[in-house]
């Protein structure tokens, strides 16, 4: 849209950015079911204010396909009347949008203050042992990916492992890693119905 | 008006109800430092310098985000405040990297004023700064067509990106990241596309955003001279400043240096459109009409001067066989003085109503549906002026112009000679390419062209009188909302092209008009006292045009509007400065941090 003849617009020409960016990834449209939910997310909030559902679209996008691309993050904010730019905003700033590719069970270890004193290092240490994989990592089998995370707001149950956004394993010690594993890999998210969330709700 | 009185730095001051301490103490004089203050944008409170102390609240406050109260004490030079400032200035130079001297903000910017006057002496920090992008000038990456983004600079006011949600209202521009990855960015890095773009330069307090135009042009201190003007290149009218770059006779390159936004809450307030700011380039082209060329018995443009070609003009409209078969065709930037001479031209010759037409081009600008700054789509910046001058301002229902009577005459040969008279860059008197064709056909006899650029239209002219472009001449306007205004002389004419008042009289008294004028203003002087009924006209005759006035000082000298801009971002202001140690007298020091085992 360059309207100057002195300025034509050619980026090859200038200097790229390093900055990551998010993968193209697959032409993106919600599956019916999800696309609904959010519809009916919608009628919650005003209709000039649909961009207030940005955060249940996102995990939409991730319960949809693991991971936010570039394409998700343009249909996301074609549905909610917003610019992609504004879409990333969002979701780069939260940790818990994955912008590249993960495994299947996502395991965030807590290593703030109440779990690294109680040994959360450990536990990272024997996951990684485990998996075979370095935190940040993802295995080859595309099952696991293993990342270190900030404060789980699970202080007194220190140290927590956090499976799918969703799942805490409270006291975990590094003996029980292995186990944790199996059970994940044998049984899948059933797996992660011990935790203290799926107990304590009424 | 509700107001509210308080005490900023035990001086009592009243302002409206509603506005914030920052406001408060810019209308008063009191200084206090910004950087995400803009007054023409949202609040945002992210970049911390503007802390003050206000009496009965725990903790420092930003004045910026904290709104005025009855009774309240401020302080803004305490030696807690003082000392606050000092250390958010240090910690903002963290990885703002010092290379002031490459940096194309050097000498106008707020953070390097700023940090002399508020910030400590020195920096404690001897880690590595965060780069994104690599060092230097390496850091510059695309940022669209028109700009370049510097992140290692950025420090992250977010100004750009509420420009771009709050004014033009397609938010182009994210913050990727938090804390301390933060980083401005753009989707993908696709860039801002948008004809707004160039005031996310003048937005930005620091060198992070900078034109592709003028990056690497030219120095503050190169720019010697500034001149209030105004744009001319839509009926919009924005105020502008034009800069001019110092440089000898015999040096290559333009005088004409860069063209920034004047403040105008009633026209374009902080901002004006891409086209307006980078669209000045042919004004010091190659391509500008330099002498008067008359066209030779061989049939070429030769160059000739302007006594004979005075003359040959008077020869050919006395040839043409009475007023009936003369014509003129004006440009819709045509300023108020010069539609006066054509009026009375056409009065002297006896020229027929039909026998003249002004002509524009219409075309919308791409924007986004909310843009609270709109560039109107007649490229003219005085339609209104030329229908009050009585000239026929004719739009058809598209709003282009309508010439279809007009250029009938001109093809069935009802008018031999055409004289067509545009100042405006090329295109901008719209579609012309039958007049070529009526000339080059023959069934236009004569072709008297006075205008700035070798277009195709003075191409195919028989005779081309060089003008001047609207920077070069004192020359008033009728915006769309029927303002008058001027635009000033800032630069002379290339060549022994003349300002077009000058080649209009010339012309009449050739043609035996009985013309006097000596300057612009006695024209104008006439037209007031023709028009002395509408108020519209009422300062015409005094109307002021500003002279080039040292950069220096222009801000404070030029627009008192721009006070503010002057009084607080690009001061040298009385050192406010922390003395002593960073942190010495900080109460973190009684801890003392040691490395554990």
């Amino acid at each position: 849209m360059s309207f100057h003849p002195l300025m034509l617009y050619d980026p090859e020409r200038f200097q790229r950015s390093e900055r990551r960016l998010l993968e193209e990834g697959e032409p993106f449209t919600f599956a019916p079911e999800r696309r609904a939910a959010l519809d009916e997310l919608l009628t919650k909030y005003p209709p000039d204010r649909k961009r207030s559902a940005i955060l249940a679209a996102l995990y939409l996008v991730q319960e949809q396909q693991g991971y936010l691309t570039a394409n998700a993050v343009r249909h996301v904010g074609g549905i909610l009347e917003m610019t992609p730019a504004e879409v990333e905003d969002v979701a780069t700033y939260y940790v818990m949008f994955f912008k590249e590719k993960v495994g299947k069970h996502v395991v965030q270890v807590c290593r703030t203050l109440s779990c690294a004193l109680a040994g959360a290092e450990r536990v990272t240490e024997a996951l990684s042992h485990t998996l075979g994989i370095a935190p940040g990592e993802t295995d080859p089998s595309g099952m696991f990916t293993l990342l270190e995370f900030e404060c789980l707001g699970a202080c007194d149950r220190a140290p927590v492992v956090m499976v799918n956004n969703e799942d805490w394993h409270e006291r975990v010690r590094p003996e029980d890693c292995g186990r944790l594993v199996e059970d994940i890999r044998a049984r899948g998210p059933a797996a992660s119905s011990g935790c203290h969330l799926r107990i304590e709700r009424p | 008006m509700d107001t509210v009185t308080l005490t900023i730095d035990g001086r009592e001051v009243t302002v409206e109800k509603g506005k914030t301490v920052l406001q408060a103490a810019i209308d008063n004089g009191v200084q206090i430092p910004y950087y995400c203050y803009h007054p023409g944008l949202g609040i945002d409170g992210s970049c911390r310098v503007c802390i003050v102390k206000i009496e009965k609240l725990p903790k420092l406050q930003t004045s910026c985000s904290t709104p005025v109260a009855e009774g309240m004490v401020v302080s803004t030079q305490t030696p807690e405040v003082v000392e606050a400032r000092a250390s958010v200035f240090e910690f903002l130079l963290i990885n703002h990297p010092l290379d002031c001297p490459v940096c194309d903000k050097g000498g106008e910017c707020p953070l390097q004023d700023f940090s002399y006057s508020f910030g400590p002496n020195e920096s404690r920090m001897e880690f590595p700064r965060r780069v994104f992008d690599g060092e230097g000038v390496r850091a510059d990456v695309d940022f669209g067509p028109t700009l370049m983004l510097n992140r290692n600079r950025c420090i992250l006011c977010t100004r750009c990106v509420r420009f771009m949600r709050e004014i033009d209202t397609d938010p182009q521009i994210n913050i990727v990241d938090r804390g301390y990855g933060s980083e401005i960015a753009t989707f993908q890095e696709e860039g801002v596309h948008s004809l707004l773009s160039g005031n996310l330069m003048d937005v930005c307090p620091v060198g992070a955003i900078t034109t592709r135009d003028y990056r690497f042009k030219s120095r503050p201190w190169d720019n010697p001279d500034a001149v209030d003007t105004i744009c001319t290149l839509c009926e919009k009218g924005c105020n502008t400043t034009a800069w001019l770059k110092a440089k000898p006779e015999w040096a290559k390159g333009a005088r004409l240096i860069r063209i920034t936004p004047r403040f105008n809450p009633d026209v374009n307030d902080y901002w004006m459109c891409d086209i307006g700011r980078f669209d000045y380039r042919w004004i010091e082209g190659d391509n500008r009409l330099q002498k008067p060329l008359l066209r030779s018995e061989a049939g070429v443009l030769e160059p000739t001067d302007w006594r004979n070609v005075v003359g040959k003009v008077a020869d050919r409209v006395t040839a043409a066989g009475g007023p009936s078969a003369l014509g003129f065709l004006v440009s819709g930037h045509a300023s108020l003085e010069e539609l006066a001479l054509i009026g009375r031209l056409g009065g002297t010759l006896g020229l027929r109503e039909e026998g003249v037409a002004v002509g524009w081009r219409r075309r919308e600008k791409p924007q986004a549906p909310g843009a609270k700054f709109k560039i109107p789509p007649v490229d003219a910046p005085n339609l209104m002026g030329a229908a009050d001058m009585g000239f026929p301002v004719r739009p058809t229902s598209s709003g282009d112009a309508d010439l279809a009577a007009f250029r009938g005459d001109v093809e069935a040969g009802r008018i031999t000679v055409l004289y067509v008279f545009d100042p405006g860059p090329e295109g901008t008197l719209g579609d012309v390419s039958w007049i070529v064709e009526a000339r080059q056909s023959g069934r236009l006899q004569h072709l008297i062209v006075q205008g700035v650029l070798m277009t195709p239209l003075a191409a195919a002219a028989d005779i081309v009188l060089p003008g001047a472009a609207w920077v070069e001449k004192d020359a008033a306007y009728v915006n769309e909302q029927g303002r008058l205004q001027g635009a000033a002389r800032a630069i002379a004419p290339p060549g022994e092209a003349m300002e077009d008042w000058q080649i209009l009289v010339n012309v009449g008294l050739a043609l035996g008009a009985p013309l006097t004028y000596t300057s612009s203003q006695e024209v104008r002087a006439e037209i007031a006292a023709g028009l002395g009924d509408n108020p519209r006209y009422a300062g015409l005759a005094e109307l002021a045009f500003a002279r080039p006035t040292a950069a220096g000082n222009w801000l404070k000298t030029s627009n008192p509007s721009e006070r503010w801009k002057w009084d607080f971002m690009f001061q040298d202001l009385p050192p406010v400065k922390f003395v002593g140690k960073p942190g010495a007298t900080s109460w973190m020091n009684g801890i003392p941090l040691t490395e554990v085992e």
